[in-house]
């Protein structure tokens, strides 16, 4: 588990978007790549998960009012409302809740949400047509030969530029760590 | 690198996305390395999601900050890899959907004022003028009770007739009074053989009875032969004309007009009660006088009948303008509680004054 240090920047856009509610922008960019990690990986499909996603922040906004400032990052607060909405729907479903509220401390977001936030903005990054392949290839799920026929090159080649982008990913995440 | 380090990992990922392998299981630690990081971008959001998302939202907050002062920051162009430093605003500026400034709604909120003023200014207006116009119509009528005044004098009819005869009309008795008259009272019978027999009869108060003899005529008459109708017209006895009996005017007796006994019409007192409007429409100012601001008093005379109905109106007092105009028309349109003499309604001649004020 990895604690989000709050900021004063972050407190800034808060108030802001409170007195303001055009300014939620600012908190959504900063903190979307979180959100959907986080509920990506607790429910099964990208469809549930988009929707579940759509869900935490349209409640954060209407709720954004009645945030208070107490020093806990506002990626926490909105993780909390994910782990609340993702628990219905597993009730709804008469299943046993994938997540627990263990799981989540109160001003901490799992280090797994952590690292897949990180890798949305690694993909970002990249090389134009390593990027063009990893999106196409993993977030449109598309096969090597649409991809070699969209961008016109050969399957091979696609093949190789999928290598060379996700070495590019792993070493840009061992330099982080480091 | 080698082409087929690239297969394999293409076979890998392939497997990966089917869900025939859920996690990197190579032997290769290489292929498994990548086969990791591949493993991870399985749960990136598709392309375009974020964008709707944020859309959606904008969309939503746009909605919450109607009614709030805004902060308008312009839109700095968004750049792959520099999300963290860059604070985009919600809404933007330009030609982009619902452009929304601070001046903006400070001008409409201004127009706003300025509409609501001129409706409000111009109800009250209407609410003002209408008060004077009511004002005015009110004034018209000299009595808020539209009782007429009192004649000062005693009250006083009469009537008269002839049929053209070259000799006065001979002594005789009136015939009765009566509220109508069917026949009027005739010496010598033109027609003695009616297809539709009527008692001649004169307009007064039934209560009046005249002495009666057998011969019909003119009590007021000096001669007693021969039997004459008179020297007057339209019916009756005497030298007058209209009906009655005398030298007067209508179907009473003796002289004046009107009905009844004596020279004239009812006056109101002596018994007979003044009559009352129960229908007067507001006159109307003249354009001419309404622009001149013309104020007045106008005098109508008129006789107001059993029937309760104006009739004979003529102009005592002019105001000029084409005030005197609206005001016998509007009394021509009234109608009346007829005077009484007794029980019995009578027409009685009265005098009403009409004024004309603006305020």
């Amino acid at each position: 588990m990895k604690a989000i240090e709050p900021d004063a920047h972050e407190r800034q856009l808060i108030e802001a978007a409170q007195r303001d509610p055009s300014r939620f922008a600012e908190l959504y960019e900063t903190s979307f790549d979180r959100v959907y990690a986080f509920v990506a990986r607790r429910v099964p499909g990208r469809d549930e998960a988009e929707d579940l996603t759509a869900e935490v922040f349209h409640q954060a906004l209407a709720s954004l009012a009645n945030f208070e400032w107490q020093g806990t990052p506002f990626a926490g607060w909105l993780l909390g409302i994910a782990s609340h909405l993702i628990a219905g729907r597993w009730q709804r479903n008469a299943r046993e809740p994938e997540i627990c509220a263990d799981e989540l401390e109160s001003i901490g977001v799992p280090e797994q949400t952590e690292r897949q936030a990180m890798f949305s903005q690694l993909v970002d990054r990249l090389p134009e047509d390593q990027h063009y392949v990893i999106r196409r290839r993993f977030l449109d799920q598309r096969s090597i030969k649409d991809i070699a026929k969209e961008l016109g090159r050969s399957e091979g080649a696609v093949k190789q530029l999928q290598f060379r982008a996700l070495e590019n990913l792993r070493n840009q995440v061992r330099t982080r760590r480091e | 690198m080698n082409n087929s380090m690239a297969d394999q990992l293409e076979e890998a990922v392939s497997a990966l996305m089917t869900g025939s392998q859920s996690g990197p299981h190579q032997s290769d630690p290489r292929i498994r390395q990548l086969l990791a990081v591949a493993d991870e971008l399985r749960y990136l959001p598709r392309t375009g999601f974020r964008a709707r998302l944020r859309t959606d939202l904008e969309t939503a907050a746009n909605h919450r900050a109607m009614h709030r002062p805004l902060d308008i920051l312009p839109a700095p162009p968004r750049q792959r890899g520099s999300r963290e430093s860059v604070v985009p605003p919600l809404f933007r500026t330009g030609s982009s959907a619902f452009p929304v400034r601070g001046s903006h709604l400070a001008i409409s909120f201004a127009l706003h004022v300025a509409a609501l003023s001129l409706v409000v200014a111009w109800g009250w207006w209407m609410v003002e003028n209408r008060a004077v116009v009511r004002k005015t119509v009110a004034e018209l009528i000299p009595s808020d009770s539209y009782a007429l005044p009192a004649a000062p004098g005693v009250s006083y009819g009469g009537g008269g007739g002839g049929d053209d005869d070259k000799m006065q009309a001979s002594h005789g008795s009136a015939p009765r009074f009566a509220a109508e008259q069917l026949t009027p009272p005739a010496v010598n019978v033109r027609n003695e053989d009616p297809k539709l027999a009527a008692e001649p009869t004169v307009i007064g108060s039934p209560d009046l009875v005249l002495p009666q003899s057998t011969q019909p005529g003119d009590p007021m008459a000096a001669l007693l032969t021969p039997p004459s109708n008179g020297i007057g017209s339209g019916g009756g006895i005497g030298s007058g004309h209209g009906g009655g009996v005398g030298s007067g005017e209508g179907p009473g007796v003796g002289e004046g007009r009107g009905g009844g006994i004596g020279g004239g019409v009812f006056r109101v007192g002596g018994g007979v009660s003044a009559p009352r409007a129960i229908y007067a429409p507001d006159p109307e100012f003249s354009e001419e006088a309404r622009k001149a601001k013309y104020q007045g008093s106008v005098v109508l005379s008129a006789i107001i009948g059993s029937d309760g109905r104006p009739r004979n109106l003529r102009v005592v007092r002019s105001l000029g303008m084409g005030l005197d105009e609206k005001a016998t028309e509007a009394v021509a349109r009234w109608r009346f509680e007829p005077a009484r003499k007794g029980s019995q309604p009578v027409a009685v001649e009265v005098n009403i004054e009409v004024a004309f004020r603006l305020y």
